[in-house]
């Protein structure tokens, strides 16, 4: 087993929202160095990815992201118009080919408005987004993780926790009704340590409504994850959410929202992701003994170039959607992955620059979702455990990029400036 | 620790509050969902305020018996502390 394997004691998730892998990371992709691209296995944007607008003009992607105010109203995120970001609007049925050119066209129907449609193809470049675009060329950033569903966020968060959303394809309220327990409860019914951290009370969790109020012991405040860093009380397994709304702090202070969920503002996610890495980065032995996982949910309706992947048929998640429940008029059996998300695993056991290959390379392509997560931690800490769906139990996981070798300290980066 | 490589993270607008923003279709949906589950949790709640004011209203000092010890103690306990429901078996 290699040493970074042998050394894990902690693995650390924390779930951003709606923000699609292009649109964060793309720009890397377009970073020169004497000549060369610098980052040439990332899988990003060459800049002239396009999607026809409403009245047929090309409309490229764009290095004009802003941190704020540029994504309102919302972009649609729900199954529906997922389904026309995809397949650009061809109506269902076989033979229906998946093109990404129905982002514009998707985001007029909300906008109502030609020129802000085109907001959904912009992009940062990698200086305005120094946390994220730094931890991904640092250390491991997945070329093909992909939401779990092409749809919103609660049933794709349950992918995280169940490793699936039990039928759900929207924001409904559902039960967990059959025996799949969250990977929470497994953890702690084998004896071992589990948390969801959400922000604080007014920010709350976004977890499906039953488990928040019968295991209230798997649940624990940002503040409490911070406490438990510094004591080097942190449990085996921790789910991290940011703060999901604006609200006033405990002394009088403000409280911003740190998801990046359009139209909250990017750099305060930033902050947090920084915060949440410092955290463990400035108690060695913690930074020795954790994986922590920075993922979104999902892609937030904003463009990404790359076709999501049909799911193994050999491995399905057992469920079937109907037409009422998707909204496009046909059912959805959970056989097509969601649209990319970024994704990026930092551990000191993992060499600078690690990026492993998605769609792009076929023969060497690893396709990363967020059953993954439940995969990689019960795979780790409990081994074998039967008790969950067939898409859960062969999903790729993640610890083989933990190496043999640890970077020495003054290899690896800290965060500063921080609030 | 040795020194790193410390990278500048620039701190949010502070414009950038602004807790009067119309709530999305995400917080929409949480809060119905935190909703839905305080109705059950009242539900709950109801049972448990009426099963509790019926064992207020026995006299405790009419209890006589070991036999009736443990079933008046195990109604109050199954309020108090429900999650000692599970009986461990001889």
């Amino acid at each position: 087993m290699p040493a970074g394997l042998d050394n894990l004691k902690h693995i650390v998730v924390l779930m951003m929202e709606n923000r699609s892998f292009d649109h964060m990371l793309g720009g890397l992709s377009l970073v020169m160095e004497n000549g060369r691209k610098k980052y040439p296995k990332i899988n990003g944007l060459t800049g002239n990815e396009s999607n026809p607008d409403t009245n047929g003009a090309i409309v490229k992607v764009q290095p004009n992201a802003q941190f704020q105010s540029q994504l309102d109203p919302d972009p649609d995120h729900h199954f529906p118009g997922v389904d026309l970001q995809i397949f650009g609007g061809a109506p269902q049925g076989l033979g229906r080919v998946a093109n990404m050119q129905g982002f514009v066209k998707d985001y007029f129907s909300q906008t109502k408005d030609v020129n802000r449609s085109h907001n959904i193809m912009s992009y940062f470049t990698p200086d305005k987004l120094p946390v994220l675009a730094n931890l991904a060329t640092e250390f491991a950033l997945f070329n093909g993780w992909f939401s779990s569903i092409p749809g919103p966020t609660i049933c794709n968060r349950a992918f995280a926790h169940y490793g699936t959303s039990f039928g759900q394809v929207g924001m409904d309220i559902f039960y967990v009704l059959d025996p799949i327990l969250s990977v929470y409860e497994r953890m702690v019914q084998a004896g071992h340590t589990a948390k969801l951290y959400y922000y604080d009370q007014p920010s709350s969790t976004m977890e499906i409504v039953n488990l928040l109020k019968n295991q209230p012991q798997i649940f624990a405040t940002y503040d409490q994850f911070i406490g438990d860093c510094k004591a080097g009380t942190l449990p085996e397994y921790s789910f991290i959410e940011p703060s999901y709304n604006d609200h006033p702090g405990p002394d009088g202070g403000q409280i911003l929202a740190s998801d990046q969920h359009p139209d909250h503002n990017v750099r305060e996610g930033e902050q947090f992701i920084a915060n949440t890495f410092n955290a463990i980065r400035t108690n060695p032995d913690l930074w020795m003994s954790t994986a922590l996982l920075i993922v979104y949910d999902e892609h937030g309706g904003i463009y990404d170039h790359v076709v999501p992947p049909a799911c193994n048929p050999n491995f399905p998640d057992g469920k079937t959607a109907s037409a009422d429940a998707t909204g496009t008029g046909a059912t959805f059996a959970f056989d097509r992955l969601g649209i990319r998300v970024p994704a990026i695993l930092v551990s000191p056991w993992i060499p600078r620059g690690t990026v492993i290959p998605g769609t792009e390379d076929p023969a060497n392509a690893r396709i990363f979702e967020h059953a993954s997560i439940p995969a990689t931690v019960t795979n780790f800490f409990l081994k074998t455990y039967d008790n969950r769906t067939a898409r859960e139990k062969n999903a790729q996981t993640f610890l083989d990029l933990l190496t043999d070798q640890m970077r020495p300290d003054d290899d690896c980066i800290v965060f500063d400036n921080l609030s | 620790m040795a020194p790193s490589r410390v990278i500048f993270v620039p701190k949010t607008d502070p414009g950038a509050y602004n807790p009067n923003r119309p709530a999305g279709t995400l917080l929409r949906s949480q809060t119905m969902h935190l909703h839905h589950a305080l109705s059950k949790h009242v539900d709950e709640l109801a049972a448990q305020l009426k099963a509790a004011r019926e064992l207020l209203a026995v006299d405790a000092g009419s209890i006589k018996t070991e036999g009736e010890v443990s079933k008046y103690t195990e109604k109050v306990t199954a309020i108090l502390h429900p999650q000692g429901a599970k009986r461990s078996g001889k």
